[in-house]
């Protein structure tokens, strides 16, 4: 019976066509692999310009230290601990500090006795 | 034992998982069970809230829960009266939901909508913050001086000190390492400092009953929903903070109510419990609020004035930076170098926690943010998908 | 018409085997990926549950990686004058497309010749070579890179993984369906899937540009 077979003969214009599919491939996989890393470069760049703009917030106010702010300083003096400006007061105690972890449940109580006797 | 666990946390993955595994790489804690190609789910005892597995999430698969009804419902009660703060953050990442670039200052906007939304005072987590600042500044000036012998100090705590602002860093130390609890400094955040003086303070000054005050917060952070639920946080005699809507939330209320937040005219928070500082302002960056604490801690203790108050040494995005600042204190004569260590991201801080408890840590002052850049990269942001 | 005898040969050892392996990877491939992907849960359990079978799929993804690449390296003659052949279109080729072959029920005309592949295999050709180029370069960053890439890049790769997967699949429909179904091109069954011969008939017939120069060699 007779057998046809292709004859196995390559041609430039074949290898090139050949090595042509395979650059392709190594481009577009390049190519992705660019955009891959250029995400990845800019992916945090929001927070760097977040806080860009809290720095320049900062450096346009006028008052620029805590323990200068007027509201601060009349809370203090009318309310947390009157007439002075002393952190860590009793009121400033109960109402501006806590407890963590297993005190929690003790500094519940206390504040409910402090409440039932108020 | 986890006090303030509630039945489902404030983080949940929905049906539109893809099962990518990204958010397993971001959380702190392992919290986030599943392998890749399985539906993944979230442990809520071990999640600490922070919602960098939501903002990071490739398809938005992670939601948060929501208290915007009650807000909307408690804004039309004509019984209550609704005071708002809003976080240093919010107000460089606010003005992304409606086109604008990262770290546009809308404060003024911010405000203006606030008002237009219909809240009853517009005031200011900043001034908690410069609260925070007077308490925890003092806290660790007492610390210090016990720690060097001074007379009358010996009930203070020890050091080093660590900032107790961030909710997810406070949950994540009580779950993982209760020894370290000690050495946090007592001071309570921002916002929950505010509510409790909204609530008793400001209802004075304002001639209204505190039961009838709904204390919303805006933040940029979803473990401040956790935060303002926990059991202890009643100094005020009420919830302290009734309320917390995120940073995105509050663009979807403006957008909701049809408000051109675009062309809104800047104005100014409610004087009484809403000025701010610049060093409350830099408490949304990592490292700001060491800086601030730097920035009164050494003008209190030397009684001198700083030429410039910035701090460079505790900027940048590093995870774990350092700095010495040289400290003349008055009272003792004497100048003191203080180590500080500024931590961003908690899957940085365990050898900074294994060298205090091992008692050869250097530092007086550790401040630990668990969102990577401070809160302004916290849960609660828009969300960034930018590729080029 | 004279009655033509004989066989041709037209699929090599190695291409035999190269398209089995990358029929039987593409299938475990579509069906684990749409088990887990689409959490049709009667489907990922055949593999174990939707861990599992996103197991199987990476590594028969790795196969379907392999197999191709050794058969270029090793065949890359054969390759290359399979990348001419369907890289090549003349007139006949898009006279072709006009009629589809005559495969459409409603498409009739006259089919020119046509090339050792006709113009809708060179086309499914392109289509293979690109998609499944598209399918693993997003693939292996899904799985190895899951924790490093930016989440934008990444539900990138999720978008063009599953968009090129859906396009291979129909067009692997298509395939199929003449390769093993439609009476008319299903005679070559045998050629890729067996013994690698067609009737020299057939190929005058369907191929007969290649025949007369086979017929010259």
């Amino acid at each position: 019976m007779k057998i046809y077979v292709e004859k196995a003969a390559f041609t430039r214009r074949q290898f090139f066509k050949g090595a042509g599919v395979l650059l392709i491939s190594a481009v577009i996989t390049g190519v992705l692999s660019k955009i891959g890393l250029d995400a990845l470069a800019i992916s945090d760049d929001y927070v760097e310009k977040r806080a860009a703009g809290l720095y320049q917030l900062d450096e346009s106010m006028t008052i620029r230290r805590s323990h200068e702010n007027p509201e601060i300083l009349r809370l203090y003096q009318d309310f947390l601990s009157p007439g002075q400006v002393s952190p860590l007061s009793e009121k400033s105690e109960h109402l501006l500090h806590t407890r963590y972890g297993k005190d929690i449940p003790h500094l519940i109580e206390e504040m409910k006795k402090s409440e039932a006797a108020a | 034992m986890n006090l303030a666990t509630y039945s489902n946390g404030i983080i949940h993955v929905t049906k539109s998982c893809k099962a990518c595994d990204h958010c397993s790489s971001v959380c702190p804690t392992g919290a986030i069970h599943g392998r890749l190609g399985q539906r993944h789910r979230i442990d809520p005892l071990k999640c600490i809230n922070c919602g960098q597995c939501l903002i990071n999430c490739p398809f938005h698969a992670i939601t948060d829960t929501s208290m915007v009804d009650p807000v909307k419902r408690a804004l039309k009660d004509p019984n209550f009266k609704v005071v708002v703060q809003e976080a240093p953050a919010v107000r460089v990442a606010l003005g992304e939901e409606f086109g604008l670039t990262p770290g546009t200052n809308v404060k003024g906007k911010m405000h203006a909508a606030l008002r237009k939304l219909g809240f009853y005072r517009v005031y200011d987590t900043e001034f908690a913050a410069d609260l925070t600042i007077m308490e925890e500044g003092t806290e660790l000036i007492h610390r210090i001086f016990k720690a060097g012998g001074v007379p009358g100090y010996e009930n203070s705590g020890p050091l080093p000190q660590f900032t107790s602002c961030c909710p997810a860093w406070i949950k994540y130390a009580e779950d993982n390492c209760p020894a370290i609890l000690p050495n946090l400094s007592t001071a309570k955040s921002p916002q929950q400092m505010f509510g409790a003086v909204a609530k008793t303070y400001a209802a004075q000054q304002l001639g209204i009953d505190p039961a009838n005050m709904i204390v919303v917060s805006v933040m940029p952070c979803t473990a401040k929903k956790y935060e303002c639920d926990r059991p202890e946080f009643i100094a005020s005699g009420y919830k302290d903070v009734d309320y917390v809507i995120t940073t995105r939330e509050l663009a979807q209320m403006i957008k909701d109510a049809g408000i051109d937040f675009l062309n809104l005219p800047d104005e100014q928070a409610d004087s009484l419990i809403g000025s701010s500082t610049g060093a409350a302002t830099i408490f949304g960056v990592t490292g700001g609020v060491m800086e601030a604490a730097l920035r009164t801690a050494y003008e209190v203790l030397s009684g001198e004035k700083l030429g410039k108050v910035d701090f460079q040494a505790v900027r940048g995005l590093k995870p774990v930076r350092e700095a010495s600042v040289d400290i003349p204190v008055k009272t003792l004569g004497k100048t003191m170098k203080v180590n500080v260590c500024v931590v961003t991201g908690t899957k940085y801080v365990a050898p900074v926690i294994k060298d205090v408890l091992a008692g050869v840590s250097k530092y007086h002052f550790i401040e630990v943010m668990n969102c990577p850049g401070g809160c302004i990269n916290g849960g609660g942001q828009p969300i960034r998908r930018e590729m080029a | 018409m004279s009655e033509i005898k004989g066989k041709v040969l037209k699929h090599s050892g190695q291409t035999r085997t190269m398209h089995w392996l990358h029929l039987l990877t593409f299938t475990v491939l579509t069906v684990t990926g749409i088990g887990f992907y689409f959490h049709l849960d009667f489907i990922s359990n055949i593999f174990g549950g939707a861990a599992s079978a996103s197991v199987v799929h990476r590594w028969a993804g790795v196969l379907f990686t392999i197999g191709p690449t050794l058969y270029i390296l090793a065949n890359f003659e054969r390759f290359s004058r399979f990348v001419d052949t369907i890289t090549t279109f003349t007139g006949d080729d898009f006279n072709w497309l006009k009629t589809m072959g005559g495969y459409i029920p409603f498409l009739k005309g006259e089919v020119p010749p046509q090339d050792k592949y006709n113009a809708g295999q060179k086309l499914l050709g392109l289509l293979i070579i690109f998609g499944c180029l598209l399918v693993i370069i997003t693939g292996f960053p899904m799985w190895l890179l899951r924790h490093d890439v930016a989440p934008a890049f990444l539900a990138f790769c999720y978008t063009i993984h599953l968009w090129t997967a859906v396009i291979l699949v129909l067009a692997i429909g298509g395939h199929f369906f003449l390769a093993a179904i439609h009476p008319k091109s299903r005679v070559e069954f045998w050629s890729m899937m067996v013994d690698g011969y067609v009737d020299a008939e057939v190929t005058a017939h369907h191929n007969a540009k290649w025949f007369s120069q086979l017929k010259s060699m």
